[in-house]
């Protein structure tokens, strides 16, 4: 404690890396939520192996006196298991930072500019009880320790994560913990930042990912109906959901594959009930048929696609923002839908709720584009207010309501039919949306079919009745987008910038802080994120564009894919940086690039948007 | 007043190929719904594609002519959602034993309380005939010119292996009998499978006539609750056995989530379901 500097601008990134099967990634999780019950804000970030055992896996922390944006740029404190791990990882430490290693496995160079701390962590859980189980336990204690972390709270931490796996294991893990947390305070180590817990400060914050920011948004927007695949990253959505739903009178079922998951969807939709199922790509792929379906039978569903590499199998653990297309365009014909991508950990329970609202008013599936890296990170986010919810009436004008926010939480329904007399289920209106009839309503029975068919919902391939009801059912998305163009814009940044950046979903934090990192060195850029990425509030974009110099788009992906898109919607001809690595994007990869552009439209002087 | 068969025709008029046993078996759905007097709101109609999937256009409920071969875990999600409706599955020997036949196992495992008509004229009708799982060893289609090569699918065997709580046969040319068996099936508790023949006019591989002569009711002794004595009776090949080859209680669907719900809202809610506030506070 003595040696402890005061330091109210706290920001710093802690990366445990080893090998999957290892325990690194609950290490730092139990880390992250002894950090998360400080006054900080704390943002996890994992990349872990497609396999059970084995791989390199790793969890990066960073804490922050602020809100944090990204996983940041630079790691401070890195914690090595094995060889390979300091291998992979060494080059990402800053200079001055802190090595900590286990010297019986770990080889270290000796030409290194940063502390370095071996703790014997196989040593230390061998001696205890023969086996290697338990050295990330140790390496918390360690943690712990260099932290101030009270040992009380490490210990509950241990006893509520094992508690369920018997006195023998908890007894264990606590010998563990406590050879870690002494072994650390042998070190006698200078100590920068402590982590001491303010539990007032901690009232009005939790520690979620994004995935389940997702399943508690479902259940908030009055969702009570899940059916889906397992499938690798969106799974802790659909476990999350599976542990809920019983709770809440919900329904929850796994079924053979994704085309029975969406069929469900649409069955309890058909029903009435707003309905969910999480996948991946290679799952969205195989519901394409389905989606079709929604689309043509006008039906409110949502559909979490967390992206993950492709093509294929891919990379199931990594990132990877590579999905847009086919969200957008994908399945046979063309069948309107909504595209959204939250930004943030808490962003995602937001647009959920909001994915809800659309899909009920709108009369179409919404597709909510998220991605490994938000799926698995965590972070502190406010806990919802729930007396800000109001469940809205038909009444509410669609264009009425508010974007969900920590200040305003608007529930929309689908609008029902009220008059049974002369029913039409696909009555062509002025803004294509029907009154819905559900099963139980006396007199509103009627055909839904994917064959295209007429208002009444007779079936029909007459050329007037097909171009009318294509017309019906996509003028629902204009509609959709002239509502959008009401809502504040999603940018940000000054007005006489000459550079404007386009990212979408994950990106966010990476790009605002590639921004803050630009603003220091005097370059300035505004930034576009839409969250609505399909229907574009068109004029809003356009209003974005006005004025700028060069356009330049940050995706995760090898071809460009929004690019292609925003290049075909505004015959612009932006700049694009791609990683395509299965790893988020960092600020300062993003700031270089920006940087690089703005020091050629500085000699070029060129135009060219 | 009772209801009369009029309010379970929908306005739109059959346009299967005159004589088709379509048409039997849609008015014999009728007459099952007339005798059992259920509200024609309360019943979600899910079909398939093919001749058969056209079978929701024809009822007046709440009706979902989806895709080919999701019309059972379509179905699924109605009733999962809305338990106190009564659910049809309908769809073909395409839809169901072909593309879709993947689906029909993990219903049945969930013992959904749904009634699923599988009606099979042994080809593709609708897009004029080619092989289907059913279509016979060595006839000629449009896709087997030189003969099936192919053995065809027997599908009492199947549903029995999957434990579908109920399963029939029936002929749909008789739709006396096929009545009487669709009201015992909608009765049930549970998933009921009705495996209807119903031999194609346009594209005959099984006349009528030749399957009067094959079919026969099974024996007013037959065992219902015997699956390996249902085994047998399914494979018999002459005669061809109608009728219910097994019919047992088990918990459906619905119980089977209630039973998930009770015990999660006892062991940790006192018995009560949790608020949105409890939900957020186990995250917190």
């Amino acid at each position: 404690m003595n040696n402890l500097k005061e330091n109210s601008n706290v920001d710093f990134a802690i990366r445990i890396a080893g090998e999957g099967g290892e325990g690194v990634i609950s290490c730092g999780e139990l880390f992250a939520q002894a950090a998360a019950r400080t006054a900080y804000h704390v943002f996890t970030y994992i990349t872990y192996p497609a396999e059970i055992k084995g791989g390199f896996s790793m969890i990066q922390i960073r804490i922050r006196s602020g809100r944090i944006y990204s996983i940041g740029s630079v790691v401070d404190y890195l914690i090595v298991f094995n060889q390979e791990a300091y291998d992979t990882t060494i080059n990402d430490l800053k200079e001055g930072g802190m090595l900590i290693y286990d010297p019986d496995v770990v080889k270290i160079k000796d030409d290194l500019k940063i502390e370095v701390y071996p703790i014997p962590l196989n040593k230390l859980v061998t001696d205890l009880y023969g086996s290697k189980l338990g050295k990330n336990v140790v390496a918390l204690g360690a943690l712990g320790n260099l932290f101030d972390i009270e040992f009380n709270v490490l210990e509950k931490l241990i006893k509520d994560r094992y508690g369920s796996k018997g006195s023998n294991v908890i007894e264990n893990n606590l010998n563990a913990l406590k050879a870690g947390y002494d072994a650390g305070a042998a070190n006698n180590w200078e100590r920068k930042f402590n982590l001491i817990a303010d539990p007032q400060a901690k009232e009005h914050y939790m520690l979620i990912s994004g995935n389940e920011a997702v399943a508690l948004g479902a259940i908030a927007a009055g969702c009570r109906f899940v059916a889906g695949y397992p499938i690798t990253p969106a799974t802790p959505i659909f476990e999350t959901l599976t542990n809920i739903m019983p709770k809440v009178g919900g329904r929850a079922i796994q079924l053979e594959d994704e085309i029975a998951s969406l069929s469900a969807c649409i069955g309890a939709s058909f029903a009435g009930e707003k309905a969910i199922t999480p996948t991946s790509g290679p799952g969205l792929q195989l519901m394409g048929e389905q989606l079709n379906l929604a689309s043509m039978l006008e039906l409110p569903l949502v559909i979490v696609d967390v992206q993950r590499g492709g093509p294929s199998t891919g990379l199931p653990t990594k990132t990877e923002q590579s999905d847009l297309k086919f969200a957008i365009y994908g399945t046979a014909g063309e069948a309107p839908r909504v595209i959204l991508a939250p930004t943030s950990v808490e962003d995602c329970f937001y647009q959920t709720i909001r994915a809800f609202n659309l899909a009920e008013r709108f009369q179409m599936p919404v597709l909510l584009l998220t991605d490994q890296s938000i799926g698995y990170r965590k972070a502190t986010v406010r806990i919802p207010d729930l007396t800000k919810i109001v469940e809205l009436d038909s009444s509410v004008h669609t264009d009425d309501i508010s974007i969900p926010s920590p200040e305003k939480i608007e529930i929309a329904n689908r609008i029902e039919a009220v008059k049974m007399e002369g029913y039409k289920r696909y009555l062509d209106t002025f803004d294509g949306i029907s009154p819905m009839t559900k099963p139980g309503m006396e007199g509103g029975q009627y055909l839904s079919g994917g064959l295209e068919h007429d208002e009444t919902g007779k079936a029909s391939s007459l050329p007037h009745i097909h171009s009318k009801m294509m017309r019906k059912r996509f003028k629902k998305l204009e509609a959709l987008s002239n509502a959008l163009e009401k809502n504040p814009p999603d940018y940000e940044g000054p007005e006489e910038a000459k550079i404007g950046v386009i990212g979408w979903g994950s990106t966010e934090g990476a790009i605002h802080e590639a921004r803050m990192l630009a603003e220091e060195r005097g370059i300035l850029f505004r930034h576009l994120q839409p969250k609505v990425l399909s229907p574009l509030p068109e004029r809003q974009v356009r209003n974005f564009l006005s004025g700028l110099k060069q356009v330049i788009m940050v995706e995760e992906n090898y071809t460009g894919q929004f690019a292609h898109f925003i290049k075909a919607k505004f015959g612009i001809k932006p700049i694009e940086i791609h990683k395509c690595e299965g790893v988020p994007f960092t600020p300062e990869e993003i700031f270089n690039g920006i940087e690089k552009v703005e020091r050629i439209i500085h000699e070029e002087n060129i135009t060219r948007v | 007043m009772k209801r009369t068969l009029q309010e379970y025709k929908s306005v739109i008029k059959p346009i299967w190929c005159p004589g088709c046993g379509d048409y039997g078996i849609v008015n014999s759905v009728q007459k099952a719904l007339v005798t059992l007097d259920i509200a024609p709101e309360n019943i979600v109609t899910v079909s398939g594609i093919g001749c058969s999937g056209r079978l929701s256009h024809f009822l007046n409920t709440y009706s979902l002519h989806g895709t080919h071969g999701r019309a059972v875990p379509t179905a699924l999600g109605a009733k999962a959602a809305r338990p106190e409706l009564t659910v049809f599955a309908i769809g073909g020997d395409g839809d169901g034993l072909g593309i879709g036949g993947g689906h029909i196992a993990h219903v049945a495992r969930k013992n959904v309380d749904m009634t699923y008509l599988l009606i099979d004229n042994q080809i593709y009708g609708l897009t004029k005939g080619q092989t289907s799982p059913t279509s016979p060893y060595g006839i000629k289609t449009k896709t087997s010119p030189y003969g099936v090569f192919e053995d065809a699918l027997s599908a009492i065997p199947i549903f029995l292996s999957y434990d579908v709580s109920f399963v029939a046969r029936a002929n749909g040319v008789d739709t006396k009998a096929l009545t009487e068996i669709l009201v015992k099936a909608i009765s049930h508790k549970g998933m009921s499978i009705v495996y209807i023949f119903s031999p194609c006019i346009t594209f005959p591989l099984l006349s009528s006539k030749g399957l009067k002569e094959i079919l026969q009711p099974l024996p007013e002794t037959h065992p219902k609750e015997d699956k390996l004595k249902a085994m047998e009776m399914a494979y018999s090949e002459d005669p061809i056995y109608t009728g219910i080859f097994y019919q047992v209680e088990k918990p459906t669907l619905e119980d089977r989530l209630q039973s998930v719900i009770k015990q999660v809202c006892d062991r940790d809610n006192g018995g009560k379901e949790f608020s949105l506030q409890q939900v957020l506070d186990s995250f917190a």
